[in-house]
């Protein structure tokens, strides 16, 4: 009966308008850094005085708009792409070989037996549970004693190591749900371990594969926190250089810079979530 | 036999080529480097940054309370930031399974590509960045922000409402962030809920009131449970959300690890602190470990 208190006429437009509340509180903050990125008011960002472009036109460098506090910003749309060739570079590298050795430790524990596997299982998420804060400093304080220089590879060495976690999570779930017969039937009719695997088990699995290729992606361009600690001064990607941004006052172009960071992962996280739907 | 016996043998080299990447990986760039802050942590910090080898067990003695004597002295400072790191975090834990939780059953009773377009709508958020959904609370509180213009020009209030820079700024940050964190696990809960014994609760006699914290209270804790864990665990550690919405005047345990790491150079305090979230965090998964393993042998028995 209760569900069908849930399904009555009452209950169902209160959870209705409360479903909305829910989601505005989710999109509205957003909606507003989009409705203000094309707001001429560079003082007052509240107050809407007219619709510009200038915003994304200044972060590349186009600038039609060099009023004086503008400069401090304009001097840097070569760092600009600096910082987002940094930030593909750690991205695509980290998520694809977090992708493959994901993807193989999922496959050998979804087919293997061993001893130990329950706890080993538990180790190997372990950096999904650790605080970013704490692995931040560990690996700073790893990399610093053990002679390497704060760089991009040292970003994409700590990327890698917990994102192959959630890369094996993600494979895990694709595999736990798989028919192994089709396997069998492989083995049965001659086809060695490595012909199975790429005619067999690949191509089922793949929609996870590719999923947590695009998951790992995803969180390797937005990470802050573990980046922050071992990027040193060769390796700003872009969410530091968005940092440091708004440490020196809130400007319209980070508006502009949010927006269009928004719009690439919302694209590649709609993709993956697609992809996930569709394998059900 | 011997072909057994080669089989066996080529099974367990597939095996070890596919394990080894990722364990020596989260050896040398996981275990190792925790082990490392761990020894740290009980290093005396050098006179300009980095540490002297001596046995120093005063960094958490500043923290808790037994410092080096006419050297060291104890600050209570410490233990108050951790204090408050902990409200702010269970405060975020209890906000987001407010809001969650009816979300949850409203998604749940919804039909087929309806459904899995709120789903999608709520997950989205998820994947924005962390300094972009930071940065849009600082565009709404701030004084000259969305929230005062528009109660100013409604003439509700004269004077901008200092809206940044408290612990009610943090927390709504942290429950921006970590929103869909408590959602999913719920919901996977939520929308597993057999209705059945709901009704049969109903059939003897309970009120809607009882039916809800006798059956269905129960049957959807592991989701609340495990929503909590997962949003207790990065609230705690945070140190980007105090920072920016909290300023100076709301610090957290994150900020004193940044600050000693990046400023005043005093790793093995740092690292110290670092392991106090650490321990936190540790026992609240055990507890949970634990837990659920009660929890599934009395599902067998």
């Amino acid at each position: 009966m209760f569900d069908k208190i849930l399904d009555s006429k009452i209950w169902s437009f209160l959870f209705k308008g409360y479903g909305l509340l829910f989601l505005t509180f989710l999109y509205l903050p957003l909606g507003l850094i989009f409705v203000y990125s094309f707001n001429a008011n560079a003082i007052n960002m509240a107050v809407w005085t007219g619709f510009t472009f200038d915003w994304y036109l200044t972060i590349f460098g186009g600038a039609n708009s060099q009023s004086s506090f503008d400069a401090a910003f304009t001097e840097s749309p070569a760092r600009i792409f600096d910082v987002v060739k940094n930030s593909a570079i750690v991205a695509l590298t980290a998520s694809t070989v977090s992708t493959v050795i994901g993807t193989a430790t999922a496959i050998a524990l979804a087919r293997f037996q061993f001893f130990g596997k329950r706890l080993y299982q538990a180790f190997l998420i372990l950096p999904m549970i650790v605080p970013d804060i704490v692995l931040g400093i560990a690996l700073l304080i790893f990399f610093v004693g053990a002679g390497f220089k704060l760089s991009l590879l040292t970003v994409i060495i700590g990327h890698t190591t917990f994102l192959s976690s959630y890369v094996f999570v993600v494979v895990s779930a694709r595999l736990a749900g798989m028919d192994t017969s089709l396997e069998q039937a492989s083995a049965d009719l001659g086809a060695g371990p490595i012909t199975t695997f790429r005619r067999v088990t690949l191509p089922q699995i793949m929609p996870g594969v590719v999923g947590g290729f695009l998951l790992a992606f995803i969180i390797s361009l937005d990470d802050v926190v573990i980046t922050y600690f071992i990027a040193g001064v060769g390796g700003q990607t872009l969410p530091l250089f968005i940092l440091a941004m708004m440490r020196r006052g809130l400007r319209p172009q980070i508006n502009a810079l949010a927006v269009l960071l928004l719009l690439f992962t919302f694209i590649v996280a709609a993709i993956g979530l697609y992809l996930r739907s569709r394998k059900k | 036999m011997s072909s057994a016996d080669t089989i066996l043998k080529r099974k367990r080299r597939t095996l070890v080529l596919l394990l080894a990447p990722f364990s020596i990986m989260l050896s040398v760039f996981f275990l190792i480097p925790l082990g490392i802050m761990m020894v740290y942590s009980f290093l005396e910090p050098g006179l300009y940054g980095g540490v002297e080898w001596n046995w120093y067990p005063y960094n958490y003695g500043r923290i808790i309370g037994w410092p080096l004597n006419d050297f060291e002295e104890f600050e209570p400072i410490y233990l108050k930031i951790f204090l408050n790191s902990l409200q702010i975090a269970l405060m975020t834990v209890i906000c987001t399974f407010l809001l969650s939780y009816p979300a949850a059953f409203w998604v749940s009773r919804m039909k087929g590509a309806k459904k899995n377009f709120a789903l999608f709508l709520i997950t989205l958020p998820f994947f924005a960045n962390l300094l972009v959904r930071i940065y849009a609370w600082l565009l709404l509180l701030r004084p000259t922000g969305f929230f005062n213009t528009v109660l100013q020009s409604a003439g509700l209030i004269m004077e901008p409402l200092d809206l940044l820079f408290n612990n009610f700024a943090v927390i709504i940050g942290m429950v921006y962030i970590l929103t869909p964190f408590m959602f999913l696990p719920i919901y996977a809960n939520v929308e597993k809920l057999d209705y059945s014994l709901v009704r049969a609760s109903q059939d003897l006699g309970a009120n809607p009131l009882q039916t809800f914290r006798r059956v269905i209270l129960p049957l959807t804790a592991p989701g609340i449970l495990g929503g909590s864990i997962i949003v207790f665990i990065p609230a705690l550690g945070n140190f980007i959300v105090p920072s920016f919405l909290g300023g100076s005047k709301v610090q957290m345990t994150g900020n004193l690890i940044e600050r000693s790491f990046l400023q005043s150079r005093d790793w093995p305090f740092g690292a110290a602190l670092a392991l106090l979230i650490m321990a936190s965090v540790v026992i609240l998964v055990v507890i949970q470990l634990n837990r659920q393993a009660k929890a599934e042998a009395r599902g067998v028995s």
